[in-house]
């Protein structure tokens, strides 16, 4: 009732200059930003430190940084790291499902609102937290693959009119006949997410991925056993958080992440791009926009100062990192991650400190969010409460290890 | 019960729509309370939990303060501008003569 479906995302004002992004993420950008800044050789410098430091938190004990806590983060990622775009797990083609053709059937139809329900629902049998439908937009997909090392060249992302996808050494082949768009949103875990900025905490972004992986091929592999072609992508191919937005799996909020109604910003998003006909989503309205614009809690909470103050979203980007031609709260990615070397963590402080960051079991949360979207004059009200009921603040790591909870029970 | 010089006088006071209303609010907010300092616990929230718990006190107190101010003034046989009243001041099976 109060997450309103409508026609065009909020913050959906594009202009001329949105074209495919390059696929250069922060990632790619800091060592070349880091050396144009600081001069040669200080990303070297900083890299060499941060491994010192790692060294000595781990001899003093740190919390959150002794051996154990940055191994659980460590074997969250397994899965994640044992594939790469176009092969493993996010193979773009078949990897051992049974073709229909194989079990002697032709491939599965249905209408497409039943098809949707379908797919959905295998979604979240493999560990979907939220599934939307979205047709297809090639202004989302990058146009290249980022080089995984200095000596390997760009793999372009290209549409061609071709049966089934393909990898090669230069290219990724996209068949244009697959234009629906399968977005799929893992809640991390929020207890252990709750324990950033440290190597503890990052675990629960480790194990998101790793999830994403897992769901997205399994999707994927469901979808090619009904005769179809699939691709599966986690961050890799096409930017999830404007393909989120057309599913109406959330909004895009203050610090220029997707947030969910259900898990606030506190989610992993992957993808399936298939060629399997199905009912599309609309994108919702649950009134984020405008409690964003008050609260400016993640802007508050964030130590490098990277989030935008800005009262109103702009179409100023802050750097290379931007993919500029649309509206939003844009972040300086160069002082987050700046962050994130001296802390030798993936932060996450923006995620947890978001107000629609809670869990789902006082029913209070759920009526401050349905109250916050129909009566937006409330939203100072809960930005208070929010801080005075201590929501948001880092939980001590060293608990985490004792606590009888569902992520850390007690033998 | 007000003992007259010839008969008693039952009182009989209805409840007004405002205390009714007062008082589904009250069992409304206590309700949402203790579920909110129980389902904090569960979530690792202790600091919202022990300000639910504050409130369901403050809100307990609050009910036992009104209940006893109530009370009083009905004693002394004071009645409120808000309570309708019905009197029976004939003699009927229900008074007794003095």
């Amino acid at each position: 009732m109060w997450i309103r479906t409508v026609d065009r995302p909020t913050l959906s004002e594009k202009t001329a200059d949105y074209n495919r992004f390059s696929g250069n993420d922060m990632f790619a950008l800091y060592r070349p930003l880091k050396t144009q800044r600081d001069g040669a050789g200080s990303f070297e410098a900083e890299q060499a430190s941060m491994a010192k430091r790692v060294m000595a938190w781990i001899a003093e004990k740190k919390p959150g940084y002794s051996l154990p806590d940055i191994q659980l983060s460590e074997g969250a990622w397994t899965v994640m790291h044992s594939t790469k775009p176009g092969s493993g797990l996010l193979s773009w083609t078949r990897i051992s499902v049974r073709t229909p053709g194989e079990l002697g059937t032709p491939r599965h139809t249905a209408p497409p609102a039943e098809m949707a329900n379908t797919v959905k629902a295998a979604a979240r049998l493999y560990g979907a937290g939220l599934v939307g439908i979205t047709p297809m937009n090639e202004a989302y997909v990058n146009l290249q693959a980022p080089r995984e090392n200095e000596k390997e060249k760009d793999k372009e992302i290209v549409f061609e009119d071709v049966d089934a996808p393909s990898v090669s050494d230069t290219r990724f082949v996209i068949p244009k006949k697959m234009k629906w768009v399968v977005v799929i949103a893992i809640p991390m875990d929020l207890d252990l997410l709750s324990r950033v900025p440290t190597a503890l905490g990052d675990a629960a972004s480790a194990l998101g991925y790793s999830h994403s992986a897992f769901v997205v091929s399994s999707l994927a592999e469901f979808i090619r056993g009904l005769g179809y072609e699939a691709i599966p992508c986690v961050n890799d191919t096409a930017q999830s958080v404007p393909f989120a937005l057309d599913a109406g799996i959330g909004e895009l909020g203050r610090l220029n992440k997707l947030v969910t109604p259900e898990f606030g910003p506190s989610v992993r998003l992957c993808k399936v791009f298939t060629d399997l006909p199905m009912a599309c989503d609309k994108p919702i309205d649950f009134g984020l926009v405008e409690f964003c614009k008050r609260c400016k809690k993640c802007a508050d909470a964030c130590p490098s100062r990277a989030l935008s103050f800005d009262d109103e979203p702009s179409f100023k980007t802050r750097g290379p990192w931007n993919n500029p031609g649309h509206k939003a709260w844009f972040e300086d990615s160069y002082k987050c991650l700046e962050y994130w070397q001296k802390s030798n963590s993936a932060c996450g402080i923006c995620l947890v400190s978001c107000p629609y960051t809670k869990g789902n079991e006082a029913w209070v949360h759920e009526g401050v969010k349905a109250t916050a979207s129909i009566a937006p004059v409330a939203d100072p009200v809960f930005r208070i409460m929010d801080n005075a009921f201590g929501y948001g603040k880092q939980r001590d790591p060293e608990q985490w290890w004792t606590k009888d909870s569902p992520s850390g029970r007690k033998g | 019960m007000t003992r007259g010089a010839d008969v008693f006088t039952v009182t009989i006071r209805k409840r007004t729509g405002w205390f009714w209303g007062l008082a589904g609010l009250w069992l409304l907010l206590e309700v949402l309370f203790v579920q909110t300092a129980v389902a904090s616990v569960g979530e690792g929230e202790h600091r919202a939990a022990t300000i639910s718990w504050i409130v369901v006190g403050l809100l307990a107190a609050f009910a036992c303060f009104a209940w006893l101010r109530r009370g009083g003034p009905r004693k002394r046989g004071h009645s409120s501008g808000q309570q309708q009243e019905a009197s029976i001041s004939e003699p009927t099976s229900i008074s007794s003569v003095d």
